[in-house]
């Protein structure tokens, strides 16, 4: 569905940030970008949106490739939810949350019953609704992040791209957005790629991970394929005990040393 | 007390009062003048040989192209100034730190402050005292004083029509106007020329009018003083042409707008009896038979 | 704090009537604001006299007053008021900071320059119905314009707003130190006039710049009717506004294009005033939120009717002695604008 044939990327001449990657992202996945800080997820994530265009290889989305598409029709196949989100302005949690409906509304269109009846689904789906009237700026870290959550999804979009979604986030809104996400994933069957250096994120929410380190992809499979202590260790120079966990369900990577 | 002690007091006095008051009633033997009206008076009253540095705005007389060119009101020229070793510099009123450097160095200093016709002609008297031609000084002051006379008389007993003293607008256009006010020696040459001041009620020298005051106030006679030489006829009168956007001013109906060139025009020192005469044969053609045709003497 | 055209509960049907009804008030504000203006002035003048057409236009000087002094003034302060004001929007949802001015990129501080250099140099070009000075000072505002668009812009790429910023703060920097070397260089009546020019002048006389300045402003407004979605997709960041769908290159330029122009042909007509473009669109969003699709347009409208009533106060305040408009709008924007923020923390 989503496909990045050897994509490179670098600004100028001061080197490649990516150097020849390939992913293909299956319909109805939950991709984890994995790897410590200038692996070069961001970039990959950013090549996939279209933000950036790659200086050689190429993004297809379905059969063609991106720069045969408009910004719009994009839009309307991939949302993203960034890291940060810092608007200029106050806007409030509704008008937030109605700027994803951008992509299908004419130049000047305004937003009618069909598309506020969307942003309440969305904010009701990400637990969001009593904020509506609120103003945005005033939200706690990870009501903001559901918020923005809520605005990829009135995108109406089959994919999801988000730049680590739970980074600022304090523990149990690490678990409440990894909840969320895996419910949108299960129940409304939206296609995500997660980029993060957040292992066990990572081994919860995924089944498929791209392992990157400086600029390049080291490995990509199945989580349970991937995610080893080999490869923590070829990351990350940590000894890590990778195991299965029965009450939480699924891998945990327990850190245990630092390796010289 | 011992006659030796006394005659020691007295030396000591003597160079005390020649060190406190340097040039002290001495004559000026050379003079920096960084106000070109006062340039002007020093070559009126004869002392133009004593001038040995003036300011980048002179040009009258001729004489004064050839001579080092000093600065003006903000940029003078101190190092250039002092180069020219002056016993006398010519400053402008409103330069105070530059007169006290010049007085920390016993340079003699005349802080010139612009004002009315009176003050031009206490002015030539008092540079002319101190280049040491105070009879000149006196004669240039009679013949200033008896000009003006002439033009009074002249024009004595006639209407006098409420006159708007322009001196400055955007080009082209009427905005940024700037006009006389009721004080200075635009003002007061306009009254001698036989003209009542349109503004003669703001004491200030320069008022900008809106093309509201100016309708309103609704001048008889539109005079504009401009420097420099009179441009062609085509572009004379497209700017005369600027004033037909006030309709209603008489001095509009009754084609009474004037644009008349001349540096003489707005020059606060000797020439001022002849701009005078110009105004007035603008204000009251009628007064000056066709004989004296020949036009105001130099 | 009221929220813009999205209302929430039972206002979805309602959205497009809050739109109009905001911009249609915002309308009758400007237009009763405009119908009153030249009736006021530090001269009565008597309004049947100025529309009695027995009278001859030369002789009836309550027309004269009312149609030559008055009306040109009060049309060229809705114009400007309201073409800094928009501009003022645009260039703070481009620069994604609510401190920014249409002067911030320094086509204000170009138009200076173009005038100061005709000002101090005496030129007389003229061409057609332009005279000097406003020629030179949009000259200046197009040349200044057109550096920084090209220190910012990046072939494919979305504008940096830093650079931006950082481009028009140099190019302000620069020029500023460029017209005080001219300033030194003039002589008293030159650099009088041109402080007079920089404090801002509405008193255009005739309906002749009005009209040379429309097909600067028309095309600007035009560019300022498609912009407004974008704009708030843009203050939230251009990644973001980006991947929702936002040419964001092409709304930059826009944007950037619309506001020089708007703040170019403002500019040359009635010389830098300020406050316009900062305080208007901060009062308006208090007012009515910060939906640009409401605030552009509604701060297009407040900012004619608000250096209207400036220029008002500015004539009749200190009568016969008119205050600059420049300083009126200083006067009163700066510390109503200093309240409104103490009020808001």
């Amino acid at each position: 569905m989503l496909r990045a044939d050897a994509v490179s990327f670098g600004y100028g001449d001061s080197g490649f940030l990516l150097s020849d990657a390939s992913v293909a992202i299956a319909p109805g996945s939950l991709t984890g970008l994995l790897g410590p800080n200038g692996c070069g997820k961001t970039t990959l994530l950013k090549l996939m949106s279209g933000v950036l265009r790659p200086r050689s290889g190429r993004v297809v989305l379905g059969e063609r490739p991106l720069t045969m598409l408009t910004r719009r029709e994009l839009a309307r196949h991939v949302a993203v939810v960034p890291q940060e989100t810092h608007p200029a302005f106050e806007y409030s949690v509704t008008e937030m949350v109605l700027m994803g409906r951008h992509p299908h509304l004419g130049p000047f269109q305004l937003e009618g019953p069909a598309d506020f009846e969307v942003a309440r689904a969305a904010l009701e789906a990400t637990g969001t609704a009593h904020l509506a009237a609120r103003n945005y700026m005033t939200l706690s870290g990870g009501e903001k992040q559901r918020v923005i959550i809520a605005s990829a999804l009135t995108q109406a979009t089959e994919i999801l791209l988000l730049d680590e979604p739970t980074a600022s986030l304090d523990l149990g809104y690490q678990l409440d957005i990894a909840g969320l996400l895996a419910r949108l994933n299960r129940e409304r069957g939206v296609t995500m790629v997660l980029a993060t250096h957040d292992l066990n994120l990572a081994a919860s929410l995924c089944n498929y991970l791209v392992v990157m380190r400086a600029g390049r992809i080291l490995a990509q499979g199945a989580t349970g394929d991937v995610l080893t202590s080999a490869m923590v260790r070829k990351l990350y120079d940590v000894d890590a005990d990778v195991q299965f966990h029965q009450r939480a369900g699924h891998l945990t990577v327990v850190p245990v040393g630092r390796l010289p | 007390m011992a006659a030796r002690q006394k005659k020691l007091i007295a030396i000591v006095a003597a160079l005390c009062a020649s060190l406190a008051w340097p040039a002290s009633g001495q004559t000026a033997r050379r003079i920096v003048s960084l106000v070109p009206n006062v340039t002007e008076m020093l070559f009126a009253v004869g002392a133009g040989p004593q001038v040995v540095g003036v300011s980048t705005y002179d040009d009258f007389p001729p004489e004064t192209k050839a001579l080092p060119r000093v600065g003006a009101l903000l940029d003078p020229d101190t190092e250039r100034i002092f180069s020219l070793r002056p016993d006398l510099v010519i400053v402008y009123g409103s330069q105070g730190e530059l007169e006290s450097q010049f007085a920390r160095a016993g340079i003699r200093v005349y802080a010139y402050r612009h004002a009315g016709v009176g003050n031009v002609m206490q002015t030539i008297r008092d540079v002319a005292r101190l280049a040491g031609r105070t009879a000149d000084g006196d004669r240039v002051v009679r013949e200033l004083t008896s000009q003006l006379d002439a033009v009074r008389m002249r024009v004595r007993g006639r209407p006098r029509p409420r006159t708007m003293l322009v001196i400055g607008r955007d080009a082209g256009a009427l905005r940024g106007v700037y006009v006389s006010g009721g004080v200075g020696f635009l003002h007061d040459l306009l009254d001698v020329a036989g003209g009542d001041d349109l503004f003669a009620d703001i004491t200030r020298e320069s008022v900008q009018p809106s093309s509201e005051t100016m309708i309103v106030r609704a001048p008889e006679v539109i005079i504009e003083l401009r420097p420099g030489d009179q441009p062609a006829a085509a572009a004379l009168q497209r700017e005369r042409g600027v004033w037909n956007l006030l309709a209603s001013v008489p001095a509009v109906r009754n084609n009474r707008v004037h644009l008349l060139y001349g540096d003489y025009l707005l020059s606060a020192g000797p020439r001022l009896g002849r701009a005078a005469e110009t105004l007035a044969r603008v204000l009251h053609p009628d007064a000056f038979p066709v004989a004296d045709a020949a036009g105001p003497r130099r | 704090m009221m929220p813009g055209v999205a209302a929430t509960r039972g206002g979805e049907g309602a959205v497009h009537l809050r739109l109009a009804t905001i911009v249609a008030g915002y309308g009758a504000l400007a237009l009763a604001t405009c119908l009153l203006a030249p009736l006021v002035g530090s001269t009565h003048i008597s309004l049947a006299r100025a529309f009695d057409r027995s009278i001859p236009f030369a002789d009836n000087v309550d027309a004269q007053i009312f149609f030559v002094a008055r009306m040109p003034r009060v049309l060229t302060g809705a114009l400007v008021g309201a073409a800094l004001a928009a501009a003022g929007v645009v260039m703070q949802a481009l620069l994604r900071n609510p401190l920014a001015t249409p002067f911030t990129l320094g086509v204000s501080t170009g138009a200076a320059l173009g005038a100061i250099l005709v000002i101090t140099f005496s030129a007389t070009v003229s061409v057609g119905v332009f005279s000097p000075v406003p020629l030179a000072s949009l000259g200046g505002a197009l040349v200044a314009s057109a550096i920084v668009y090209a220190l910012a812009t990046r072939p494919g790429r979305a504008m940096s707003t830093m650079v931006l910023l950082l481009a028009g703060v140099t190019l302000n920097a620069f020029f500023s130190a460029l017209i005080l070397f001219v300033q030194f260089l003039a002589d008293f009546t030159q650099t009088y006039r041109t402080v007079r020019w920089l404090m801002g002048d509405l008193d255009v006389g005739t309906f002749g710049p009005i009209v040379a300045s429309l097909p600067l402003v028309l095309p600007a407004f035009a560019m300022f009717a498609v912009l407004p979605r974008s704009l708030n997709l843009l203050s939230v960041g251009a990644d973001s506004a980006s991947t929702r769908g936002v040419d964001v290159g092409r709304t930059q330029r826009l944007a950037f294009l619309s506001a020089s122009l708007a703040t170019g042909a403002a500019v040359s007509l009635a010389g830098p005033i300020g406050f316009v473009g900062i305080v208007v669109p901060h009062l308006v969003r208090l007012m009515v939120g910060v939906d640009h699709r409401v605030v552009l347009p509604a701060s297009a409208l407040f900012g004619a009717a608000f250096l209207v009533g400036c220029d008002l106060v500015a004539r009749t305040v200190l009568a016969p002695v008119e205050v600059p408009v420049g300083v009126v709008t200083a006067m009163l924007g700066g510390p109503f604008f200093l309240w409104l923020l103490v009020r808001k923390s």
